[in-house]
Formats: structure tokens, C-alpha cells, sequence
């Protein structure tokens, strides 16, 4: 009977590891396409955008830029310049000074003439408490606010900045992202031109700065990383950005905003209580969140994506440093998908709930675990004799040239649409990274991510009594903490 | 008839299994006889016997040699190893017709069995026949002509047998032929851009100087008459007729247009009408892509192409959005008597997008021609009449502030928002009326910004209603509100209500609306 149960379970996880070899091939091919064609139609609505205007346009909203700032001091000077820099009418600048322990604010202080302000600072979403508010006495610099709050994490940094913002639309930044001067008018634009649904958020592409000129806050000449590892997520970050999150903004799908590089609608963002600050992957489980009180309000909504480079970061190329944020990634999905379980493969969520949530829920939160299972599920064949090299190699022939092909596939969508890395050796150095990623690069991804599964399980950043404490601002926090039963 | 059907495919397949038999047995022994010589000269066969089957009862001297056994098929002889002895103890049945039968192990086998268990015994080693059974006696050809080819067809049937390894077959050539097609059209994509982005470098190149001097050396009259003779004679007629080329100069034609003024803009156009490049932008508003579509109607618009206003008209109220918005803006910037009926017979909602596009054109045009705003607030498009409102106040028009009056009385409460903010802007203190009804709103957005205006426009009345608002209350926002027009209304009263209040909210927002830092914030 055991032997019988036994045999049958091979067979079935058999079956089931085709199909999802099968599906994740169909699926990937779908995502080809869709970006390709959303990526043909936004170059063509931007040939016809004339972005000039919106600078100095009353029509246009106010943004206001919320960057949290941790042990900043190094360069938190030059970064507030470029920010109070960019080419926008009506914006403010908020740095959040979230209780640093460096001189990140006195720098502030110094450089552009604060003062503490009486501010009322209203606790529509709670924090930690709030120290002061500073404002420039320099005219120069009427668009800096500084708030100087006590530590609390970045969504709790961020959820300060909401509080103490005025303009209609929020971008949630990091302080040590470089913005092209462009960035507003371009990321406004979807809110200004949607008429039959709202536009809740829109995210952008964020760039790789390691090795690159940075001149003027915008990068002027683009080189790929010295390390594999910072190659690699070249790679990376052309498969997501340039692939991934086009298709997905094809189809209203999308469910994650960069936390690096977001712009919000304020009013819908107080309306479900900010960000969550008691989990670590806050961008997209705020996203998840305004997309689930849109959905249950029958609200038609949008959330957008310009592909456009207009940020740049530093990404890690040191392998303890690049762990340790997929390790946080992944805790972070796991929290979200789990906290909104009950939006999977929910008709009443609609595309959101049957195609997006399902989506993450299989390829990025189970993808580790599905690999490793995989991996078991072949050594049990060898050593019951059941192996069939003749498959294995197929199954892994397949896979291999799925890698290869939307790797190939997210560079030459690069190459054609911007052609921002213009050196033929680093275009030949990416092509080496791609054909040994899914050996070298690609353990070590799924390593991380069942250490992500491993440490949520142990209770690392975990999050039971936590969710009562971030829900209790709104309403609809309310119903969201009684719905899942937490 | 199914079973007519069955018994056509049964028999070619038992005529093929027994001809395999037959071929089996054929191989070994000639025939029975020289079967059993060989196992006669054998003597001792491993777990091979043989014993004799009678049908009739044998005699009793018969039985008492051999000792039979009775079974329903007659009487059975004990089994017996040595096969020297098979001819002896056949001579014994005189009288009767015993049937000889082999015993493999425990197994009765009929002869081809026999012959099978031999050949095994043959590969083994076991059994060594008196004869070499590879010998070829007989002629090779005449010999292989008997036996029949039987390819392996389990080895080339077992992809096709096999579901799991044709479907992964299947799937990875699908996949080997969509990524090579995949790739090599993104290859020749990026190859015929680079290509395109050449000519038209080239092209530019070629076009741009015997369009400056045209410019410059022939009066309008003389770039009116030019024929496409005198073309040839300034462009090469090869490149003339290239689609790309033309474009090339449109693009360098709006270019220059952009920059220039007056005569030369003159010029430009009755060149782009003498060289037919008019005829590609009225094709073009005929496409049927909605980016060529688009790409005609900013040709009307950087050209000033009035004789096509007609067609630009019909695309006011595209379902594409790019499209009914490039018309607009083309309509508004090149029609020489504005006339606003378009916009406001508009189906669609009117975006952001749109309103400041057509806001930058009526701003640019509103000193020059006269236009109707007014009838933007009877427009049946909710979103059309809040664009009338905000033009009332972004271009300061206070003659139509009668109008917005009439709209009032029956506006919405986004209308009324709307509305309040103009009234602000232009310092429209005859509304006070109508801001006091917005105070007393349910609508906190509207109540809102009531009182935000009701600061800078407001009047006693408005005070009384503020004040008894504060004394409800209310949320931190409207809280906040309240204080600041109270204090902008009348300072004395702002101080008689704030000062030395015990609520620790009033404190701060009292010290907030104090601080000249936080004027307008």
C-alpha cells in the first residue's frame, strides 16, 4: 500500500513539475509580448507628449517628494540640492530625518538656513513622535521641509512625510536615488491623462548607477558594474523593469512600485492608513493594499508604469549585502501575499485577484521552494533507479534556453528602445553574465530565498500582533485586520 | 460492421504473430525427428524430462513396468531425465499410440516451447548441440530471401509512445524556432533603425541646405509657381520619390517653421503645399492607426493647415484619446475664428492632460481672437464645464463671472469647489452669498475650501458660521481651516477664541497659523 502511495506521488509530482515547466514557458512567452507591445505604444503616445508644459502649467498637480533619510550625513547636503533641482512648478521637497544618529540634520540645518517651525503636525497615520518640523528662512529653499522624528523605519519615515505633505500626489523616493531633472513631468503624466479610470499610483524604472558619470543629477555616460554580481543585476533590473512591470501595467497587473522610485495619489493613500510599518517590504504591500480598497469600493483604477530611465541607484555588489536584501524581499512578499491571502484566486478581486496575486504567489514568493522540491524530486528518482536522463535534460534544456531567451530578449528591448550601454564590451560581458547565471548566479538567488522562507517561519520580522498596531489608524485597515482574521 | 472492421486489423495481425512463430522454430531443428536425435545423443538435458500419455487404460504388465498415473486426459508415464532411454522405453508401447510430451521443469511444452528453452540453453552454454546451428549450409541469399525484415520499431515509436517525452520534444523545438525567430527579428528591427536613423542623417543633410537657400533667395510668389521639374532640379528625383525622404523634410520643414517668423513661415507653407507634401498629411488623417492619425494632425497644426480643418473636425470625438486631443489643440490653434462647439459638444471626459494643452493654445490665442468661454459652462460634459470655470480664472476673464453665477445655481458640489477657487483667485467678494451656502455644505471637501476662501472673500456672516463650526469640534483639517480664516476674518476674534485654551490642538495649530514661516501652509 505504502509502496503504491509512494510510486503514485512520483508520478503526480511528475506531472505537476511538467506543467509548471510548461506554464512557466507560456507564461513568460505572454509577458514577451505584452511588454513588447506596451513598450511600442508608449513610444508612440511619446512622440506626441509635450512635457514642456507641464512645468509651469496651474493644471498640473503638486508633488510632494518624501525621502527618508537614516545616518545620511555623508551626502544628504548634495542630495537635498538635486531634489530641490528637478524641473517641476509645484513641488515640495520632505526629508524625513528619521532619528539618525549622525549629523544628518544639523548638515540640513546648516546648508539651507532652517529653522524649527510651530508646525501642527497632525498624526493622521500614527508614528513615531515627530521632534520638529524645519523650514528654510532662505526663499531659495521654500520647498525644503525637514522633519526630525524619532527612529522608526523607513514606512514609518515615509508615513511622517504623508502627514506633513500638501500637494495632491506623493513621491516616496530614497534620499540617495539620482533623479533625472525630467522625472516629475514625465511621472505625472499618466495622472494627467487617464479620464475613465483613477490613476492610484505610477512606478518607474530604476537604473543601475555603479560605474556609471553621474553630472547634473542625471547619468551622462552608462557602464555596467566591475562585479558579476552587480552585472548580474543589470540583468536583473532589465527583466524587471523592462519586461516584467511593462507587461504587467499592459493589463492593469501591476503590483509592485519600487519603493525607490514611486509617485501616489495622496488622498487614496490616507485613505487606507499609509504605509504598513511593520513589515519589510512596504512598496508593494501598500500597493497591494490600495489595489484591494479600490477593488472592494468597485472604484475603476489604474495603477501605471513609465519605462522611461529616470532614477538611479547604487545596487550592492558585495554577496552578504545583496543576501540580506533578497532575504528582505522575499520576507517581504511572503508578509504581503500572506496578510492579503484572502484576495487569491478571488473572483471578486477580478484580474488583480485571479492573474496578479496568483502570479506572485507561485513565481516569487513558492519559486525557491518549487526549485529545491525540484532538485529533491530528482535525487529521489535517482536513487529509487526512476531517472530519466532523457528528460532531465530536456526539462533542463528547455529552462536553460527560457533563461537565455528573456534575458537576450530584456537587453535588445534595452538596445532598442533607449541603447543606453553603447559599449560592444559590455554588451559582450552582460551576454557572458546571462549564458552563466542560471548556474552561478541562480543557486545563490534561490539560497536567499528560501533563507527568506526559512527566517519569516522562525519569526524575523514577523508580524502577528504587529498588524493591529499599523491597522488602527483607518477605517479600512479595520476591516481589512477583521477579514483576515488577524 | 465494427466487427467486420475488427476481424480486417485481427488477421494481418495473427497472420504476422504466427509467422514470427514460425520462424523461430524453423531456425533451430529441421524437424521433430532430428529434435529428438539431438536430445537422444544429449542423454541429460538440465530440468528438461519427458514421459508418455496414453489414451486407452494400459495392460496391467504395461503399468507394472512403467507405473502410470490416471488424469482426466488419460494415463501418464513418471518423468524420466535420461533421453538415452527414450527409444527403448518407446519400443515397450506395442499395441498402443502413446503420445511423447516434454516437461520443462514442471511445465508440459509442446515443441516450439521445447526448441525456445534450447536456444536459451544454447546462449547460456548449458546445452551444446551436435551440430553447429550457425552453420550455413545453405546458399546466404536464398537464405536471407526467407526471412522477412523487422525493423526495431520500439526504439522509433518511443517518442511517439512515450507522452511526456513528445510533449517536452514538442516544446523545446517550439521553443528553439520562437527564440531564434524572436531574436533574429529583434536583430533586423534594430538593424533596419540604425539603418533608417542613417538615411535620415543623410537625408537632413541633403535637405537642409537647398531648403535654406530657397528660403532665402525666391519671394513667396516664386516658391508658389515651383513645379516638381524645378524640384528635381534642387533634390535628387530618385530620392524625391522615397517615402522616408519626404518625411525627413516635413520634419526639417516643421523644424524651421518653429523657429521662423513671418515671411519665411509664408514660405514654408507654400512650399509644403508646392512639393504635395500637403497630400501626405491629408492621408495621413485618413490612416486608420491612430498614430498616424495623430502625426497628420500636428502636420495641420505646425503648418497652419487651414484647408484641412474640415478633416481635423472629424476626429473631435475620437475613442483615442491622443487623437481627439491633437485635433482639439489643432482646431483651437489654426481654425481663425475659434469657435468652442467642438469642445463643448465633447463625448468624452476632458483630462488633465487635455485641459492644459488646450489651456496653453486659448492663453496664446485669447487676446487675438475672440472666444466664446461661456459656452463651455452649457456644455452636457460635467468635465467640460469645470474647464470653463478654471479658464474663467486662469486667464482673469471677470466679464463672464455673470455666467458662472448662473452655472452656480445649479453646479455640483466639485462644480462649486471649483467655483470657490475662482472666486478667490479673481477676489470676487460680491459671491459671499454663495461661499456662506458652501460653508454650511455636508460636503467636508467643499465645506473646506468654503472656509479657506470664506478667509480671504468672507464677510460678518461668514465669521457667525465659522465660529459656529469651531464650536462643534471638528477634525483637524477643518479645525485648522476655521482658525486661519478666523484669524484672516477678524485677529481679535481669532484671538478671543484661542488664547488660553486648555485643548493642547488648538495650542499648536494657534502657534502654526502664528508662525510667519507657515503662511501658506
Amino acid at each position: 500500500m505504502y509502496n503504491f502511495l509512494f510510486y503514485f506521488l512520483i508520478e503526480v509530482f511528475g506531472v505537476l513539475f511538467m506543467i509548471l515547466s510548461f506554464g512557466t514557458v507560456l507564461i513568460y512567452f505572454i509577458i514577451m509580448i505584452l511588454s513588447a507591445l506596451e513598450m511600442r505604444d508608449f513610444r508612440r503616445k511619446n512622440r506626441f507628449a509635450d512635457y514642456q508644459d507641464i512645468i509651469t502649467s496651474p493644471i498640473a498637480p503638486g508633488v510632494s517628494i518624501i525621502a527618508p533619510a537614516f545616518n545620511e550625513a555623508a551626502n544628504i547636503v548634495q542630495n537635498a540640492q538635486s531634489l530641490l533641482s528637478l524641473h517641476y512648478g509645484k513641488f515640495e521637497v520632505i526629508i524625513v530625518n528619521d532619528g539618525s544618529k549622525d549629523d544628518t540634520l544639523q548638515k540640513l540645518v546648516d546648508s539651507f538656513a532652517l529653522v524649527k517651525t510651530a508646525f501642527a503636525y497632525n498624526p493622521d497615520i500614527e508614528t513615531q513622535a515627530v521632534r520638529g518640523v524645519y523650514r528654510s528662512t532662505n526663499k531659495s529653499f521654500r520647498r525644503l521641509i525637514v522633519v526630525d522624528k524619532e527612529n522608526g523605519g523607513k514606512a514609518d519615515a515615509l508615513n511622517a512625510g504623508i502627514n506633513v505633505a500638501s500637494m495632491e500626489l506623493l513621491a516616496c523616493i530614497d534620499v540617495d536615488c539620482i533623479l533625472a531633472n525630467d522625472s516629475i513631468t514625465r511621472m505625472v503624466r499618466p495622472f494627467m491623462e487617464e479620464t475613465n479610470r483613477k490613476v492610484i499610483a505610477v512606478g518607474g524604472v530604476i537604473g543601475i548607477a555603479n560605474n556609471c558619470d553621474v553630472q547634473d543629477g542625471t547619468v551622462t555616460k552608462y557602464r555596467i558594474p566591475e562585479s558579476t554580481l552587480g552585472r548580474f543585476q543589470v540583468i536583473e533590473y532589465f527583466r524587471a523593469f523592462l519586461m516584467g512591470r511593462m507587461a504587467w501595467s499592459r493589463v492593469n497587473g501591476l503590483m509592485l512600485i519600487s519603493g525607490a522610485f514611486g509617485f501616489f495619489k495622496k488622498d487614496l493613500v490616507k485613505a487606507v492608513g499609509g504605509y504598513f510599518p511593520k513589515t519589510v517590504g512596504e512598496d508593494i504591500e501598500l500597493v497591494v493594499r490600495m489595489r484591494r480598497y479600490m477593488e472592494e469600493k468597485n472604484q475603476k483604477y489604474r495603477v501605471a508604469f513609465v519605462p522611461d530611465p529616470l532614477c538611479w541607484t547604487e545596487v550592492p555588489e558585495d554577496e552578504s549585502v545583496l543576501s540580506r536584501q533578497r532575504n528582505r524581499w522575499m520576507r517581504g512578499t511572503i508578509e504581503t501575499l500572506q496578510l492579503h491571502r484572502k484576495i487569491g484566486l478571488n473572483p471578486r478581486y477580478g484580474f488583480f485577484g485571479m492573474v496578479s496575486f496568483s502570479f506572485w504567489t507561485i513565481y516569487e514568493k513558492l519559486a525557491p521552494i518549487l526549485e529545491l522540491m525540484g532538485v529533491l524530486y530528482t535525487l529521489v528518482l535517482i536513487l529509487i533507479g526512476d531517472f530519466s536522463a532523457v528528460y532531465f535534460f530536456a526539462l533542463l534544456t528547455m529552462i536553460y534556453l527560457l533563461s537565455l531567451l528573456i534575458s537576450v530578449f530584456s537587453i535588445l528591448y534595452e538596445q532598442i528602445t533607449y541603447n543606453n550601454y553603447k559599449d560592444k564590451k559590455d554588451l559582450r560581458r552582460l551576454i557572458w553574465i546571462i549564458l552563466i547565471e542560471p548556474f552561478v548566479l541562480h543557486p545563490k538567488v534561490v539560497l536567499w530565498g528560501l533563507r527568506g522562507h526559512f527566517d519569516f517561519i522562525m519569526g524575523k520580522g514577523g508580524w502577528g500582533k504587529m498588524i493591529r498596531t499599523g491597522f488602527k489608524t483607518a477605517e479600512d485597515k479595520k476591516n481589512i485586520q477583521t477579514q483576515t482574521g488577524v | 460492421m465494427n466487427g467486420m472492421k475488427k476481424t480486417k486489423v485481427l488477421f494481418p495481425l495473427l497472420f504476422l504473430f504466427f509467422t514470427a512463430q514460425g520462424q523461430e522454430i524453423d531456425s533451430l531443428f529441421s524437424d521433430s525427428l532430428q529434435l529428438q536425435q539431438e536430445l537422444i545423443r544429449q542423454e541429460n538435458i538440465s530440468n528438461l524430462s519427458y514421459q508418455f500419455r496414453l489414451m486407452e487404460e494400459p495392460s496391467s504388465e504395461l503399468d507394472s513396468l512403467f507405473d502410470f498415473e490416471e488424469t482426466d486426459s488419460g494415463w501418464v508415464s513418471p518423468k524420466e531425465t535420461d533421453w538415452a532411454k527414450l527409444d527403448s522405453l518407446h519400443g515397450v508401447f506395442v499395441g498402443y499410440n502413446p503420445s511423447l510430451e516434454y516437461v520443462i521443469y514442471e511445465d508440459i511444452a509442446d515443441q516450439g516451447g521445447l526448441e525456445n528453452y534450447l536456444q536459451t540453453l544454447i546462449r547460456t552454454g548449458d546445452f551444446v548441440p551436435g551440430f553447429d546451428p550457425n552453420s550455413n549450409k545453405i546458399d546466404l541469399v536464398l537464405e536471407a530471401s526467407k526471412d522477412v525484415f523487422r525493423p526495431l520499431h520500439e526504439y522509433k515509436l518511443r517518442i511517439l509512445a512515450d507522452y511526456k517525452l513528445f510533449w517536452v520534444t514538442i516544446i523545446v523545438l517550439f521553443f528553439l524556432i520562437t527564440a531564434a525567430l524572436m531574436i533574429t527579428s529583434m536583430l533586423i528591427f534594430k538593424s533596419q533603425r540604425n539603418k533608417r536613423e542613417n538615411l535620415k542623417k543623410e537625408y537632413d543633410e541633403l535637405i537642409i541646405g537647398p531648403l535654406t537657400s530657397l528660403l532665402f533667395e525666391k519671394d513667396l510668389e516664386e516658391i508658389k509657381q515651383i513645379s516638381k521639374l524645378d524640384l528635381v532640379e534642387i533634390f535628387p528625383e530618385k530620392l524625391f520619390d522615397k517615402p522616408l525622404f519626404k518625411q525627413v523634410m516635413i520634419e526639417r520643414i516643421i523644424g524651421l517653421n518653429k523657429k521662423m517668423k513671418g515671411e519665411f513661415k509664408d514660405k514654408l507653407k507654400a512650399f509644403y503645399k508646392a512639393t504635395g507634401l500637403m497630400d501626405i498629411t491629408r492621408r495621413n488623417l485618413k490612416s486608420k492607426r491612430w498614430d498616424i492619425i495623430t502625426t497628420g494632425l500636428v502636420q495641420v497644426n505646425e503648418m497652419d493647415l487651414s484647408e484641412l480643418l474640415q478633416e481635423v473636425k472629424k476626429h473631435t470625438n475620437s475613442s483615442n484619446f491622443h487623437v481627439r486631443s491633437q485635433s482639439g489643440a489643432t482646431l483651437l490653434n489654426v481654425s481663425s475664428t475659434v469657435n468652442l462647439d467642438f469642445l463643448r459638444d465633447q463625448k468624452y471626459p476632458l483630462s488633465e492632460w487635455q485641459q492644459m494643452n488646450y489651456l496653453r493654445i486659448i492663453k496664446f490665442v485669447h487676446n487675438t481672437k475672440s472666444l466664446e468661454l461661456d459656452k463651455l459652462f452649457r456644455s452636457e460634459n460635467p468635465s467640460v464645464r469645470l474647464f470653463g470655470i478654471k479658464l474663467v480664472r486662469m486667464l482673469g476673464r471677470l466679464d463672464l463671472l455673470t455666467g458662472l453665477k448662473e452655472l452656480s445655481t445649479k453646479a455640483s458640489d466639485e462644480e462649486k469647489i471649483e467655483l470657490l477657487k475662482t472666486y478667490e483667485t479673481i477676489g470676487a467678494h460680491m459671491e459671499v452669498d454663495f461661499i456662506n451656502s458652501c460653508i454650511q455644505s455636508e460636503n467636508q471637501e467643499l465645506q473646506l475650501e468654503a472656509v479657506k476662501v470664506a478667509g480671504q472673500l468672507g464677510d460678518e456672516k461668514s465669521l457667525q458660521l465659522i465660529i459656529g463650526l469651531f464650536a462643534h469640534n471638528p477634525d483637524f483639517e477643518l479645525k485648522k481651516s476655521l482658525m486661519r480664516s478666523m484669524y484672516l476674518l477678524n485677529p481679535e476674534t481669532f484671538e478671543r477664541y484661542t488664547k488660553d485654551q486648555f485643548s493642547e490642538e488648538i495650542v499648536r495649530i494657534r502657534a502654526h497659523i502664528l508662525d510667519p514661516l507657515l503662511t501658506h501652509v
